[in-house]
């Protein structure tokens, strides 16, 4: 045992027994009448307090996250023109410890070259470990960790989420970072202006603002007709007529959504972009324009069907 | 108030037999006492759960039903909708009957308790002995739960669990005795009667005001025997820091580890409701039970009625204080391991309850016997009773504080030598 | 016992069980209540760490190293990026070295409160000190979502220095923080020292000699309860440990007791600590990484010359090391982890023999382990 009192050292005082006797509990029990006086009280608002409520009411109550906090990755694409930031670079699919990004790169239609633009983006949120490597890698700013952590769901498939899923506006990434974005943005829109300068007609565009008329084929993934909207894997170009109204009548849909902010507070993984952003004017009358002629044409074959 | 005749008014019956009124007296009484502690039960948990959070900071549940206050109502519910089962090799009987052997005596100790003025379901004249008795078989539901379970942590948990109840028994039994030699009496209906007047002094001095605050407490033989009663009331009801059969770290849930379902509940009904009679009993015996400030200025001015009512209000306050006293301890305290029990009782608790007999006996003889049975020795006659019970306050006082010094010293534990132990 | 034959009877605590800290199981043979014999059984929690590392880039490792020691995420970070820079020779800026060191007295006094708390929870306290001790804790943690992004999993240390300096809305944080944790630390020592069943259920409980515990290589505060000053960052000093001034506490008998104390003690050491740090943090220079490896593409393509390192720090639970080896590749050829709560738990057999059961709780408590240090 340690007699010599080095420099430096203490050697911990264990109290002499013959003060306790019971006092010990007594002031124990002390403790914790005061803090039962205490919470009682107005809650603990400080971090230097140390005795009060500490809790918070939640969901009526949410404690707001700092800039810096990471969940779960979202795509970010430009406001004013619907492009995506993503140059399809590989470089977030190859850092990506537990590998749960998958990409797939876009090509021109009509020569077959690769663009800079993804096809498709497949991100395994369940297996994500919100390490944010991807974040930083990414040397276009066009992947990002969202704050959103309200995301469960009843079964395992609408947590595989895809580049619909993954879409969010970059005014919607500007309001949870603001001052991050501050310091990326002009980098990140220069390096847009050029790839959007290598990318043709709608390939790059994220798919709720890609919206052609609804006979043509669509560049994006359909997704399911479900009404909650749930992502699914991509799948083939549509063949038939019923299909391509039920695309038209989720991308009408997805436009009404842009135009109003979303119900509740917590973003769900479908296909609708949140946030409520103001869109530029127009944008907005064309969407609305293109899901009137979507929710037209869609009624026209249904009562034609029928 | 006579309660036979009321029931008869209500029944408006003629000429109704008399077997049949009372067993409609008993019926009802009994019905509100049981319902009375199925409530008290509910309002505990309640109370235990949002006390213990507020104490660490936090709220507790407050989302079923206004505050929370529904939240038993909803375990309740879940409790009877889980599948109840019963362990292959277990004794079936045993297994089944031992919930309903520890409830059982527990609410029968409910039948003897005075709780208000002339409101007593029993007026036996041996309560004291009635409530010691039928606590103990409450203990063997434990070992019933232990056994039949056919599970080697379920026995060693109630094996555990009986042997903390029978040694914390002796100093709770002999802590009473030191107040039923100083009623002279074991009726529980009559101790209340006996705590009127001042503090220490009761109803001795003349022309003094009834104040209800005569209680036992406020002697040192009631103070040492309360403190020893209610160390050894958290030890019956298994609280903490005596909660080693309940919730054991090491062995799961000991006797209650093969039990699911409402069976698990009537075990956690019986622990509470122990609880809550062992908190009312100790109101009873050394807080005065229901005699409080009021009861005996609304009796003499003729408001029977609302005397009783005074009264049992603070009966019931007592025995809430005494229940979020235990709480409070629950939050504070960790729980002492099997053999630092057993030893607290034996070598702490049952010295000091013998030396409180003692003292009880010599404030008996200092407040009550004449000279001539002390053998002239002390010339007690001759002083006024306030005055004797001042000498045998004093008297007992020196011997309490004395006694307790002395155990606390001669059980202190030498400095510990450290232990080499083999690498 | 000789007058009468007995049996031994064995049984399995763990690996579900509420007081073991995670999956862990330990095989105790009993003679009646009191402990003849225990051996430790883990592995449950094993998720190839090692290897995935030796498969996988410096940098892609370092989220992974997060989730060794998970309640200290910060230390192993830490520990994983002093190896690195060792073996590829890289400077760490002075802010960043400051930063550093900030972040790992922050979570030894998370750490530590917890500890408490959980092994008084162990003994049936029934929360009360843990909530207190998590209560700070959730200050600390908003601290460090405010600095790196996550609570637990934090993967805030690069090579070179940190992911990003502290924001602005740090210091004042930090700064009402400080001026409450001193209440409570006295606090929770007015809770807790001096109350008669916690000293009757850690006092003589689980001694360890001083000898025995230097044998088994034991660190931390079980190797300072035991009466052995010995911290690394006094006896190799990393980062500014080296410029900072505090105290080293150490027990006298090595029971459970003596290393509730010693944690006690080193929260208020920590909190010395930090008082230096904040003073001269405003001075510090050099940015929060070395410029060089600034840009990520420079720390993912790091390709450390061959040769082999090892770090270690004082993680709340003890040394905490790691060893790389390098081929030259920018995967490490063989990487290990030295847990301090797997080389901590090998005297727990000495430590339980002749003890009752229920102490056998108390004393895996007092230890502080957390598996996923222990199985990698």
């Amino acid at each position: 045992m340690s007699s010599e009192q080095q420099p430096g050292v203490i050697v911990v005082d264990r109290g002499h027994p013959a003060t306790r006797d019971g006092r010990g509990l007594v002031r124990g029990i002390g403790v914790v009448l005061r803090h039962l006086r205490d919470a009682f009280g107005p809650r603990l608002e400080r971090p230097e307090q140390t005795s009060g409520v500490f809790t918070v009411q939640y969901p009526e109550e949410r404690t707001p996250l700092p800039e810096a906090s990471r969940n779960l990755p979202i795509l970010l694409f430009d406001d004013d023109s619907g492009h995506e930031l993503c140059t399809s670079c590989y470089q977030c699919e190859r850092i990506c410890p537990p590998q749960v990004i998958h990409i797939t790169q876009a090509r021109d239609p009509a020569s077959g070259k690769a663009v800079p633009a993804i096809d498709e983006f497949i991100l395994e949120y369940d297996a994500c470990m919100s390490c944010g490597l991807c974040a930083e890698v990414c040397p276009f700013d066009a992947i990002k960790m969202d704050h959103a952590f309200e995301l469960s769901t009843a079964t395992r498939d609408p947590l595989t989420v895809d580049r619909v899923g993954l879409a969010r506006p970059v005014s919607y990434y500007a309001q949870l970072a603001p001052q991050a974005w501050a310091e990326a943005r002009d980098g990140a829109m220069k390096k847009l202006q050029g790839s959007r300068r290598r990318r043709t007609g709608t390939v790059g565009m994220t798919p709720a603002r890609a919206a052609p008329a609804p006979a043509d084929a669509p560049a994006a993934p359909i997704a399911d007709a479900a009404p909650a909207g749930e992502p699914a894997g991509g799948e083939p170009v549509p063949a038939s007529d019923a299909k391509a109204a039920r695309l038209a009548a989720i991308r009408a849909r997805n436009a009404a959504a842009t135009d109003a902010p979303a119900p509740d507070a917590a973003p769900a993984p479908a296909g609708e972009p949140v946030g409520g952003e103001p869109m530029p004017a127009g944008d907005a009358k064309a969407a609305r324009l293109a899901a009137i002629r979507a929710r037209n044409a869609a009624r026209q074959r249904e009562g034609g069907d029928a | 108030m006579n309660r036979t005749i009321v029931i008869s008014q209500i029944l408006v019956i003629e000429q109704a037999p008399g077997w049949l009124v009372a067993a409609l007296n008993h019926a009802i009484i009994a019905g509100v006492l049981l319902i009375g502690g199925a409530i008290t039960m509910m309002l505990q948990v309640w109370v235990e759960r949002r006390l213990i959070a507020r104490m660490q900071d936090r709220l507790g549940p407050n989302r079923v039903g206004p505050e929370g206050i529904l939240q038993s109502i909803a375990d309740g519910i879940k409790m009877f909708t889980k599948e109840d089962i019963i362990p292959r090799a277990a004794d079936r009987w045993v297994h089944l009957l031992a919930p309903i052997v520890a409830l059982a005596p527990i609410a029968m100790m409910l039948a003897v308790l005075p709780w208000g003025r002339g409101l007593v379901a029993v007026d036996l004249e041996v309560g004291v002995l009635y409530i010691a008795a039928v606590s103990s078989i409450s203990g063997v539901g434990l070992m019933m739960a232990g056994w039949g379970s056919r599970n080697t942590f379920a026995l060693l948990g109630a094996m555990r669990s009986i042997a903390q109840l029978i040694a914390y028994e002796i100093p709770l039994i002999i802590a009473l005795l030191g107040i039923v030699l100083l009623t002279g009496g074991m009726s529980l209906a009559r101790m209340p009667e006996l705590q009127a007047g001042i503090p220490l002094f009761g109803s001795s001095i003349p022309g003094a005001p009834d104040l209800g605050l005569g209680w036992f407490i406020f002697t040192p033989v009631g103070l040492l025997g309360g403190i020893i009663f209610f160390i050894c009331a958290l030890a019956e009801g298994e609280r903490t820091p005596f909660d080693i059969p309940e919730a054991d770290s090491e062995i799961v849930a000991g006797y209650m580890t093969e039990y699911s379902g409402m069976k698990f509940a009537v075990f956690y009904i019986a622990q509470y409701l122990l609880n809550f009679a062992l908190a009312v009993l100790s109101a009873v015996v050394f807080l005065g039970g229901w005699q409080g400030p009021g009861v005996a200025w609304l009796a003499d001015a003729g408001l029977g009625a609302a005397a009783s009512l005074l009264s049992l209000l603070w009966l019931l306050l007592k025995a809430w204080g005494l229940f979020m006293l235990m709480v409070v301890i629950r939050a504070a305290v960790p729980r002492l391991r099997v053999d630092q029990l057993m030893s607290f009782a034996w070598k702490y608790l049952l010295p000091l309850a013998l030396v409180n007999v003692a003292s009880a006996a010599l404030w008996v003889g200092l407040t009550e016997w004449s000279s001539i049975e002390w053998g002239n020795l002390l010339p007690v006659d001759g002083l006024a009773p306030w005055q004797r019970i001042g000498v045998a306050a004093l008297v007992t006082a020196v011997i309490n504080l004395g006694a307790t010094r002395w155990v606390l010293r001669i059980n202190r534990a030498p400095a510990a030598a450290p232990v080499v132990v083999p690498a | 016992m000789s007058a009468h034959e007995s049996q031994l009877l064995q049984v399995n605590i763990g690996p579900q069980h509420p007081s073991t800290h995670g999956v862990f199981r330990m095989e105790v043979t009993l003679d009646g209540e009191t402990v003849v014999a225990l051996r430790p059984v883990f592995g449950y929690l094993h998720r190839n760490h090692e290897q995935l590392a030796e498969a996988s880039s410096y940098i892609q490792t370092m989220p992974y190293t997060d989730r060794l020691d998970y309640f200290n995420s910060m230390t192993s970070n830490y520990g994983y990026a002093l190896a690195v820079e060792r073996l590829a020779g890289i400077e760490v800026p002075q802010r960043a070295s400051y930063i550093r060191a900030l972040m790992s007295e922050l979570t030894r006094i998370l750490n530590h409160a917890t500890a408490i708390g959980f092994m008084i929870n162990d003994m049936g306290a029934w929360h009360t000190a843990l909530q207190f001790g998590m209560r700070e804790r959730e200050k600390i943690l908003d601290l460090f979502e405010m600095a790196s992004g996550a609570r637990m999993m934090c993967n805030y240390f690069r090579f070179g220095g940190v992911v990003r300096d502290l924001p602005p809305e740090f210091l004042p944080y930090f700064d009402q923080l400080m001026r409450g944790l001193p209440a409570f630390f006295d606090e929770f020592e007015q809770l807790l020292r001096d109350n008669e069943i916690i000293v009757a259920r850690s006092s003589g409980i689980g001694i360890l000699p001083r000898d025995v515990a230097a044998g088994y290589s034991v660190t931390g505060p079980v190797l300072r309860g035991s009466g052995v000053p010995y911290d690394i960052r006094r006896a190799e000093p990393y980062g500014i440990y080296g410029e900072l001034a505090f105290d080293i506490p150490v027990g006298s008998v090595g029971d459970v007791y003596d290393r509730t104390l010693v944690r006690f003690a080193e929260m208020r050491q920590s909190y010395r600590i930090l008082q230096q740090i904040r003073e001269r943090l405003p001075d510090t220079g050099g940015g929060h990484i070395n410029p060089a490896l600034a840009n990520f593409g420079k720390q993912k393509a790091l390709r450390p010359p061959a040769g082999e390192a090892y770090a270690r720090v004082e993680s709340p639970k003890g040394e905490l090391g790691f060893y790389l080896v390098s081929d030259g590749s920018t995967q490490p050829y063989r990487y290990k982890v030295r847990a301090p709560s797997f080389i901590n738990l090998t005297p727990l057999g000495a430590m339980c023999r002749g003890h009752l059961l229920a102490d056998v709780v108390v004393i895996l408590g007092s230890i502080d382990i957390v598996m996923g240090e222990v199985d990698r």
